[in-house]
C-alpha cells in the first residue's frame, strides 16, 4: 500500500516537472514562431490554388519565424465570413478582396491602415504601381490595402468554332451588330439530331458578384449607366439603357443565342461550356484561360481560345477588376504580417502570378514585362485598361445591382414585359439612392 | 437545530443551480445576446451618428413591396413543403408500420435523404434540374414526353414548385420517423376491438389511427413548420433567390441585406420580424408542452 502511495508521488512529481518545463518553454516557442491566417479565394481554384501554396511555400523559406496557413473560401462566401470576423475579432491577418468590396471594408474599419509601413519603405516604394489601383486603395488619405490583379474585361472566344460556323477567327465582332450576327451564326445543331447544342455567347446570370463584370461594358458601350452623374437618382430609364437593356434581353428571349436557364449561371457554368465546346464567346479576362484549360485540358485553351476588345457600341469601353490585399486591424502580428503582403505584391510574385494565372498585375514594372506585353491574352487585356472603368465605389451599388438583376431575370423569364421590369428597377434605384440622402 | 435542518435542503438547492449555471450562462451568450443585439439594431435608425430607438426599419419594412413578396413566397414555400412532408411522410410511416419484406432495410433508405446536408442537396437538385445537362429533362426526353428542354429553375411558374420538390425529397425523412414512432404507440388492441367492432380500413385509420397521432402530428407540423421557415441553404444552393426574386424567402433575403447589402438594421428587423412569425407557429406546441407538464 505504501509503495503504490509512493509511487503516484513518483508520477505526480513527474508530471509537474514536466509540466513546468514546457510551461516554461512555451512562451518562448510562442515567441519565435509567428502563425499568420490569409485566406484568399484563388484557394479553390485547382491552378490559383497550387500558384498561391507555391508563393507561400516561397515566403516560407525566406522568413523561417513566420508560418502561413492558408484558409480557402468561396468567391461569394468571402464578404459575409469576414465581417462576421473582423466583428469577433477573429478576421485572418491577410485577407483579399475586390475593388467593391475594399471600399465596404475600410468603411467597417475591417482592414488596417498600411500607410506607415509603405512610409517606412521609402518614397519611391509606390511609384511601381499605376495611379488608380492606388486610389482605390486609399481611404480618407490613408493606404488601407495593396493592390493585386488589374484587368481589363475582354471578349473571349473559341477561333475553331468561328471557323466551323465560317466565320472568320482572326476577325471577332467589332460592334453589338456584328457581335449579334456572329452569335446566330454560332448558335446550330452540330451533331445532327434536332436539338440546338451549341451557343453563340452565355453569361452567367444568375445574382452572382461575378456578373457586374460581365455585363456592365455592355450597358456602358451604349453609352448608358446605371445613376446620373451626380449619383442621385437612377438612369434606368434613359432611351440608351433601355436600348442596352432590351439588348441583353433579346440575345435569350428572341434571337435565343444563349443556353437555356442562363439565370441561373454562375461563372463557373459559363467556363464548363466554354471549356465544353457548348460556348462560343463569353466575356472574360486574364483568369479565363487557365481555368478553362484546367477544365478540359483536351481544348487547349491557349490555342483555342482568343482574346478581343469587347465589341462597340456608342463608346468604346469595358469593365476593369481591381483585387487588393487587406490586413485585419487586429492582427497579433502586423509587421509579419506587412512582410507577407509586401512579398505577394512583389514584381516576383506578381509575375509568378501573371506566369501561372495569365492575371495582370497594378504593378507598371511587371507588364512593362516582354512576356506580358508580348503574350495574345494579356496585350489586349493591358491595352483594354486604357479603356477600362471600374464599378461604382458607393455603399448602395450592391442594392442597385439587384434590382437591376431582378429586372433582367423578369425579362427574360417573361415575368414582366422589359419595360415594366426596367420601370420597376428604376423606382427601386431611386428609392434606394433617397435613402442613403 | 431549524438551521441544521435547513442547511442542506439550501447547499442542495444552491448545488442545482450551480450545475445549471454553465447552461444557463450558455444559453444567454449564444442565444439572448444575439437575439437582444438584433432587437438593438432593428430599432436604431441606420444614420450614422444618431442615438436613440426608430421603428423606421419597420416601417420600411411594411412599405417594401420586395418584402412583401418574399412573405408571400415563404408562405407558398413553407405551406406546401409542411403538407407534403406530412402527407408522404405518414404514406411511408404507414407503410413501414406493416409487415414487410426488407422493412429494417427500408427505413434506413427512407432515412438517407436526411442524412444529406442542406447545401449538398441544393447543389444535387440543382444539377439534377440542369436544362442542359440535367437528369431530369434527359428522362422526359427519352420518354418521349419533352421536346425542348424544361427550365426548372428559371421559368416563374417552375422555379417555387421545384424547389419545394427538391425541399420535400430533403425533409419528409423527419416526418416519417417521428410518425413512425407515433403508430408503435397506438395499443395494437384498439384496432383488434375496432375490427370486432365492424370496423373496415378507412374507418380505423380514421377513429384510432388520427385519434392516437394527434399530439404526434401536432409536434411534426409545429417542428416542421419552424424548420421550413428558416430553410436557407438549400434554397441558395439552387437558386440563391432567383430568377428576381420568384423564390426568395425570408432566410434567403436576411442574408442578402446583412451580407451583401451591408444593410445591418434593416436586416435585423426582417430577422426580428420573422422570428415573431416562428413564435406565433410555435405557440400550438409550446400550448401542448405546458399542458403536458
Amino acid at each position: 500500500m505504501r509503495r503504490h502511495r509512493t509511487s503516484v508521488r513518483n508520477v505526480l512529481w513527474v508530471v509537474l516537472t514536466a509540466a513546468l518545463v514546457l510551461g516554461g518553454l512555451a512562451p518562448a516557442r510562442s515567441q519565435e514562431a509567428v502563425t499568420l491566417r490569409f485566406s484568399n479565394w484563388h484557394f479553390v481554384e485547382t491552378v490559383w490554388g497550387r500558384s498561391l501554396r507555391e508563393a507561400i511555400n516561397i515566403f516560407e523559406s525566406r522568413n523561417p519565424g513566420i508560418k502561413i496557413v492558408p484558409e480557402p473560401i468561396s468567391y461569394g462566401e468571402k464578404e459575409a465570413r469576414y465581417q462576421t470576423e473582423c466583428a469577433a475579432r477573429r478576421m485572418p491577418d491577410v485577407v483579399k478582396l475586390h475593388n467593391f468590396s475594399l471600399t465596404m471594408f475600410f468603411e467597417m474599419g475591417c482592414a488596417a491602415d498600411l500607410t506607415s509601413f509603405i512610409q517606412k519603405e521609402g518614397p519611391d516604394f509606390l511609384k511601381a504601381w499605376y495611379d488608380t489601383p492606388i486610389k482605390v486603395m486609399t481611404y480618407k488619405g490613408k493606404i488601407m490595402a495593396m493592390p493585386g490583379d488589374f484587368m481589363s474585361m475582354v471578349l473571349i472566344y473559341n477561333r475553331e468554332m468561328l471557323k466551323a460556323a465560317g466565320l472568320n477567327p482572326d476577325r471577332p465582332p467589332k460592334n453589338w451588330t456584328e457581335f449579334l450576327d456572329y452569335a446566330r451564326r454560332l448558335t446550330r445543331d452540330s451533331d445532327g439530331d434536332g436539338r440546338i447544342d451549341q451557343w453563340g455567347f452565355s453569361i452567367p446570370a444568375s445574382k452572382n458578384p461575378g456578373l457586374p463584370l460581365r455585363i456592365t461594358p455592355v450597358v456602358w458601350s451604349f453609352g448608358a449607366d446605371f445613376i446620373t452623374p451626380d449619383g442621385r437618382s437612377s438612369a434606368l430609364n434613359t432611351p440608351e439603357f433601355r436600348a442596352a437593356f432590351n439588348y441583353i434581353v433579346e440575345l435569350a428571349t428572341a434571337h435565343k443565342v444563349v443556353p437555356p436557364g442562363v439565370t441561373t449561371f454562375g461563372p463557373g457554368d459559363v467556363r464548363t461550356q466554354m471549356a465544353s465546346g457548348r460556348v462560343a464567346m463569353k466575356i472574360g479576362s486574364g483568369w479565363s484561360y487557365p481555368i478553362i484549360n484546367d477544365l478540359n485540358p483536351k481544348l487547349n485553351a491557349y490555342d483555342t481560345l482568343e482574346a478581343a476588345p469587347v465589341p462597340v457600341g456608342k463608346v468604346q469601353i469595358t469593365a476593369a477588376w481591381q483585387s487588393g490585399c487587406v490586413m485585419s486591424p487586429f492582427t497579433r502580428y502586423p509587421e509579419a504580417a506587412w512582410k507577407f503582403i509586401k512579398f505577394l505584391s512583389s514584381k516576383d510574385m506578381e509575375k509568378k502570378f501573371f506566369e501561372d494565372n495569365r492575371v495582370v498585375s497594378s504593378r507598371k514594372d511587371v507588364n512593362a514585362l516582354p512576356m506580358v506585353r508580348t503574350d495574345k491574352f494579356s496585350r489586349v487585356i493591358v491595352a483594354e485598361l486604357a479603356h477600362a472603368r471600374l464599378e461604382p465605389m458607393i455603399k448602395e451599388w450592391p442594392e442597385i445591382f439587384d434590382a437591376f438583376t431582378t429586372a433582367l431575370h423578369e425579362a427574360i423569364t417573361g415575368a414582366k414585359t422589359p419595360d415594366r421590369a426596367l420601370a420597376d428597377a428604376h423606382a427601386r434605384v431611386n428609392a434606394i439612392l433617397a435613402r442613403g440622402r | 437545530m431549524m438551521l441544521g435542518i435547513r442547511l442542506p435542503a439550501l447547499r442542495d438547492r444552491l448545488m442545482g443551480y450551480a450545475f445549471v449555471a454553465p447552461a444557463l450562462l450558455l444559453l444567454l451568450a449564444v442565444l439572448a445576446y444575439p437575439a437582444g443585439r438584433s432587437l438593438r439594431l432593428s430599432l436604431s435608425s441606420g444614420v450614422r451618428g444618431s442615438s436613440g430607438y426608430s421603428l423606421v426599419q419597420y416601417a420600411e419594412l411594411l412599405r417594401s413591396d420586395v418584402f412583401r413578396q418574399v412573405l408571400q413566397n415563404t408562405a407558398l414555400f413553407v405551406a406546401a413543403s409542411v403538407a407534403l412532408h406530412l402527407a408522404l411522410g405518414l404514406a411511408l410511416a404507414l407503410t413501414l408500420n406493416r409487415p414487410l419484406f426488407g422493412r429494417a432495410a427500408f427505413r434506413v433508405l427512407a432515412l438517407l435523404p436526411w442524412v444529406v446536408p442542406d447545401v449538398v442537396a441544393g447543389i444535387v437538385w440543382k444539377w439534377i434540374l440542369n436544362p442542359l445537362y440535367g437528369l431530369m429533362n434527359d428522362l422526359l426526353f427519352r420518354a418521349g414526353l419533352i421536346a425542348a428542354p424544361v427550365e426548372w429553375l428559371t421559368a416563374p411558374g417552375l422555379v417555387l414548385p421545384s424547389v419545394v420538390l427538391a425541399n420535400v425529397w430533403r425533409g419528409f425523412p423527419f416526418v416519417m420517423i417521428i410518425l413512425l414512432a407515433g403508430l408503435q404507440s397506438i395499443p395494437v388492441e384498439l384496432y383488434e376491438a375496432a375490427a370486432i367492432d365492424g370496423a373496415g380500413t378507412v374507418q380505423r385509420f380514421r377513429h384510432v389511427t388520427l385519434p392516437g397521432l394527434r399530439k404526434v402530428l401536432i409536434v411534426a407540423l409545429a417542428l416542421d413548420t419552424i424548420w421550413e421557415v428558416r430553410r436557407f441553404g438549400l434554397i441558395q444552393a439552387m437558386t440563391a433567390g432567383g430568377p428576381g426574386i420568384m423564390s426568395e424567402v425570408l432566410s434567403t433575403q436576411v442574408f442578402k441585406q446583412y451580407f451583401q447589402f451591408f444593410k445591418f438594421e434593416y436586416a435585423s428587423a426582417m430577422a426580428i420580424a420573422m422570428t415573431g412569425l416562428l413564435l406565433v407557429v410555435s405557440l400550438p406546441y409550446v400550448r401542448m408542452i405546458v399542458r403536458q407538464e
